[in-house]
Parts: C-alpha cells; sequence; structure tokens
C-alpha cells in the first residue's frame, strides 16, 4: 500500500497537470474564446509536432547561445569573485561598479549590443552572458570567500599553500553556491538570447516565437513556448541531478 | 626533560586593552600542560600567539629553539568546534592535514585508522561529519590534530561545547590517544577537574588583564581513572589550582 501512495505522490504534479490541460481543452470551448487568442492544448500539440524540426533547429541555435554564454558567465563570474576576494583593493573598486552596473536592464541595452556585435550570435551570446554573470559572481563570492576562520587556520597550520587551500577549500566549499546559481542563471541566459533574437536575426525560438506572431499564428508561439519550457526544464534537471548524485552532504541532500 | 615550547614575558594589548600581562612559561617535551583560567583571562589569544596565527605585542616564543614569528607548520589544533569539512569523510577529514601538508594521503591512511580505533571511531570512516555525535566529531578532530605527529599540539577548549558526561569521556578518550602518540600538548580549557586529570603541568591564569598566578606541577601516576578523581592527592592538586584562580580574582 505503501508503494502505491508514495507512487501516487510522486505523479501527483502530472496528475494535476493533466486536469489543467483537461479543464483547458474543454473549458475554453464552453467560453467562446477563440483559437487564436487561446489555441486549444490539442491544436498546440499538432502544431508542436508539425514543426518539430523547425523548433528542433530553432533549439539547437537559442540553446547553443544560452549555453555558451551560461558558460562563460560561469567562467568569469568565478574570476571575478576569486580577484575580488585575493586582491582586497579590487573590492572596494569593483563593487560599487558592479552593482551599478546591476542596476542597469540589460535587455534595455540590448539594441546596443545588435549595433556593437551585429546580427548574429555574438549578441546573443553576449547578452546571455550579461545576465547570468551576476547571479553567478555574486554567489562565488560567498562560497569562494565565507570559510570560517578556523578553517583558514587549521590549513594554514597543516602548511596548506593558497593554492591547496583554493583547491581542497574555497572550490569544494563553493560548488554547492554556484550549482544554486547556476539554476537561477540559466532561465536568465535563456531570457538574453531570445531578447536578441528578438531584436535582431533570423533564428532560434526567439525568431520562431516572433514569426508566428506575424503569422497570427498563436499555436506556433504556444508550441515554441513548449519547446524552450522542455529545454530549461531539462537544463535545471540536469543541475539538480548533479546535486543529488555529488552533494550527498548537503542538509537538502541528506537522506534519513 | 628539555622544553619543547617557552613562552617568555609574553604580553598582548588590543587597542588600550591589556589581555595578557608577561607570561611566561615553558613547555617541556612530551609533557601535556594545560592553561586553566576563568573566561577573558586571555588563554585561548595565548594559545593563538603560541601556534604564530597573531602576534605579540612583546615577549618571545621559542619552539624547539626556534623563535615564532608567523605560522608554525609543525603543529597541530583542535578548536573549540570540531571545524571538520561536510563534504568529507571522517577519515578524509583525517587525512585533510597530509593533503594541505603536500603529502600523499595514502600513506598517512594507515595511522588515521589507527588513530580512529583508539578514539573509538572504527566503523565510522567513510561517515560524513553530520553522521556523528559531537563527541565522535571531536575526537575525529583529536586524531586529526594527531595524524602527522607533530612537535606541538595545541587545545583550545575542544571540549567546550559538549555535555558534562561525554566531556568526561572525552578526557579519558584524549588521554589514551596521548599516550599512545606523546606529542607536546599545551591545552586550554575552564575546568579544573580536566586540566588536572590530564596534566604534568598546570598554568593558573586569572583575568584582566590576564597573569599567571600559579604554576602547578601533577606527578600523579598515569593512567588516570575515574579512580584518580578521589585520590586526596588529586583533591589537593585541584583546591591548589582553585586557589590560584581566587587569588588573582580577589587581588583587585
Amino acid at each position: 500500500m505503501a508503494d502505491t501512495s508514495s507512487l501516487l505522490a510522486r505523479f501527483r504534479p502530472l496528475l494535476f497537470l493533466a486536469a489543467l490541460l483537461l479543464f483547458w481543452e474543454i473549458g475554453v470551448p464552453l467560453l467562446g474564446i477563440p483559437g487564436y487568442v487561446l489555441p486549444l492544448p490539442s491544436a498546440i500539440a499538432t502544431r508542436f509536432m508539425e514543426t518539430a524540426s523547425i523548433q528542433l533547429q530553432g533549439l539547437a541555435v537559442t540553446g547553443m547561445t544560452t549555453l555558451v554564454g551560461l558558460a562563460l558567465a560561469l567562467v568569469f563570474g568565478v574570476l571575478l569573485a576569486l580577484a575580488v576576494i585575493y586582491v582586497p583593493v579590487l573590492r572596494s573598486l569593483v563593487m560599487p561598479l558592479l552593482a551599478a552596473f546591476n542596476s542597469i536592464p540589460k535587455i534595455a541595452v540590448a539594441p546596443l549590443f545588435v549595433i556593437w556585435f551585429g546580427l548574429g550570435v555574438e549578441s546573443k551570446i553576449i547578452l546571455a552572458f550579461l545576465l547570468a554573470l551576476f547571479p553567478v559572481f555574486v554567489n562565488s563570492l560567498t562560497g569562494l570567500g565565507e570559510i570560517e576562520a578556523d578553517v583558514i587556520d587549521l590549513s594554514t597550520l597543516a602548511g596548506g599553500s593558497r593554492w591547496r587551500i583554493f583547491t581542497k577549500v574555497r572550490l569544494m566549499n563553493a560548488v554547492p553556491y554556484i550549482t544554486d546559481a547556476l539554476k537561477v542563471a540559466f532561465p536568465l541566459a535563456l531570457v538574453g538570447s531570445i531578447v536578441g533574437e528578438f531584436i535582431g536575426g533570423n533564428s532560434g525560438i526567439g525568431h520562431l516565437i516572433l514569426f508566428g506572431q506575424f503569422n497570427m499564428d498563436t499555436p506556433l508561439v504556444f508550441a515554441a513556448l513548449v519547446s524552450i519550457t522542455v529545454f530549461t526544464t531539462l537544463g535545471i534537471g540536469a543541475v539538480s541531478l548533479f546535486e543529488r548524485m555529488a552533494l550527498t552532504w548537503r542538509p537538502s541532500q541528506r537522506r534519513r | 626533560m628539555s622544553a619543547s615550547l617557552i613562552v617568555e614575558n609574553l604580553s598582548k594589548t588590543f587597542g588600550s586593552t591589556l589581555a595578557i600581562d608577561q607570561a611566561s612559561f615553558s613547555v617541556p617535551e612530551n609533557s601535556f600542560v594545560s592553561i586553566v583560567g576563568p573566561s577573558g583571562c586571555g588563554k585561548s589569544t595565548l594559545l593563538r600567539i603560541a601556534a604564530g596565527l597573531v602576534r605579540a605585542s612583546s615577549g618571545r616564543i621559542n619552539l624547539r629553539g626556534q623563535e615564532v614569528t608567523g605560522p608554525i607548520r609543525d603543529v597541530g589544533m583542535v578548536f573549540q568546534a570540531p571545524v571538520l569539512l561536510p563534504w568529507r569523510t571522517t577519515l578524509d577529514n583525517i587525512l585533510f592535514v597530509a593533503e594541505m601538508g603536500g603529502l600523499r594521503a595514502a600513506d598517512y591512511e594507515g595511522r588515521a585508522r589507527e588513530l580512529m580505533a583508539l578514539a573509538g571511531l572504527s566503523g565510522f570512516e567513510e561517515s560524513r561529519p553530520f553522521e556523528l555525535s559531537g563527541g565522535m566529531q571531536q575526537r575525529a578532530a583529536i586524531c586529526r590534530a594527531m595524524l602527522l605527529k607533530p612537535s606541538l599540539i595545541l587545545m583550545d577548549e575542544p571540549f567546550g561545547a559538549l555535555d558534562v558526561i561525554t566531556r568526561e569521556r572525552m578526557g579519558f578518550a584524549l588521554q589514551t590517544l596521548w599516550e599512545e602518540s606523546r606529542n607536546t600538548v599545551l591545552f586550554v580549557t575552564h575546568s579544573i577537574t580536566e586540566a588536572v586529570l590530564l596534566s604534568d603541568i598546570v598554568v593558573v591564569m586569572s583575568p584582566r588583564p590576564g597573569r599567571i598566578h600559579d604554576i602547578v606541577e601533577i606527578d600523579l601516576p598515569r593512567s588516570r581513572t575515574t579512580a584518580t578523581l578521589r585520590d586526596p592527592r588529586f583533591v589537593a592538586f585541584a583546591a591548589r589550582v582553585r586557589e590560584g584562580i581566587e587569588a588573582g580574582e580577589t587581588e583587585y
């Protein structure tokens, strides 16, 4: 019996989603909402299947710019945090600048990036990178920097060099902070990519959404949304899977 | 017995506050020395200065003939908290100091396992710190401090965060480990019983400013047991330490 109830608990979100979709499928026609305003789930699914290869092509472009932007944000976010930790002067120089930079809505300056970097993938990657950078940087700063004084003393007295303390203490301590940051930064990088595609360019999911809007093909817009939702879910799922496999010592991952 | 650690006329001021006033004592090679005193007497600061983690305002510290000017390398440290890394297993936590020292951890695994067995931690080699009780975590921290057979082990109120019953057991566990290794130990505590039971020499300090009031040699036979606690000579030593602390407090 316990097995069936735990199985039920596992699939409860899916069942709820199915119920919502059913309600949508049956309820929307009853309310008289036309299909070009809110298409039915069945219409979206049909359009999704019809455009599967285009969706996949779009996703390949958008996914590439998102992941490259995210990877750059990971590298530079961690490096920037390290610079601020190891060179105290930089903290007073860089931190106010970064705070000011972060308060600029990056989306608003996106057209500028198109002027600077063109209509190709570069402007999308840079936008994705800039949106993802800040959460990675802030979390890296905490994870790499906030080590108990006793741990540093212990390591120093044992003969630990800066490098060894970095690899065996700071970096290890930072891993869960960075994976947390990735879960936030991933959708942000995706926003960067898609906004970049809205502003200029002729490929990617963002372009597909604009194309759907232009032709009043609402099911296509929704189908594109399904594509990126699946993509984001898989991405964040991969990070969560890593956490469950590698970070078994974290309070949230402990099995009691 | 040659002295391992010599503290000479050591003073420390924080701003305008005199924390330690002209402290002098020595720790003989392979002996167990306690500094006992109430909180605020500067005993933890003294320990940090001895480790080279904090600089003295005046006076000198010598470890095996070498003046201490910065963090010393050949030293084991036990803090009030276990300070175990949560992502490492207990065994890997003990081997941590070997890795930090640039040594091959595998070469010390045998010794780490022996120490764990002596500390009653057999079977917990692969456990993470959060799976251990507070007392077990602290025993692992003591094993870690002893792993590389350092010329000096510093302990800063290592049992301060434990309950009284666990604390007494930990004292005897520490004695077992120490008798196996005979490291030179400088142990800071505010428990008179603990100090007298474990030590060869007890340095008695009083607060504001931290001054040494008495240095008591405890020549009770080892290994000491719970029976030692009822030995009249033990009781007399404990009374003398208590007098030293009280004398320091009524002076002003």
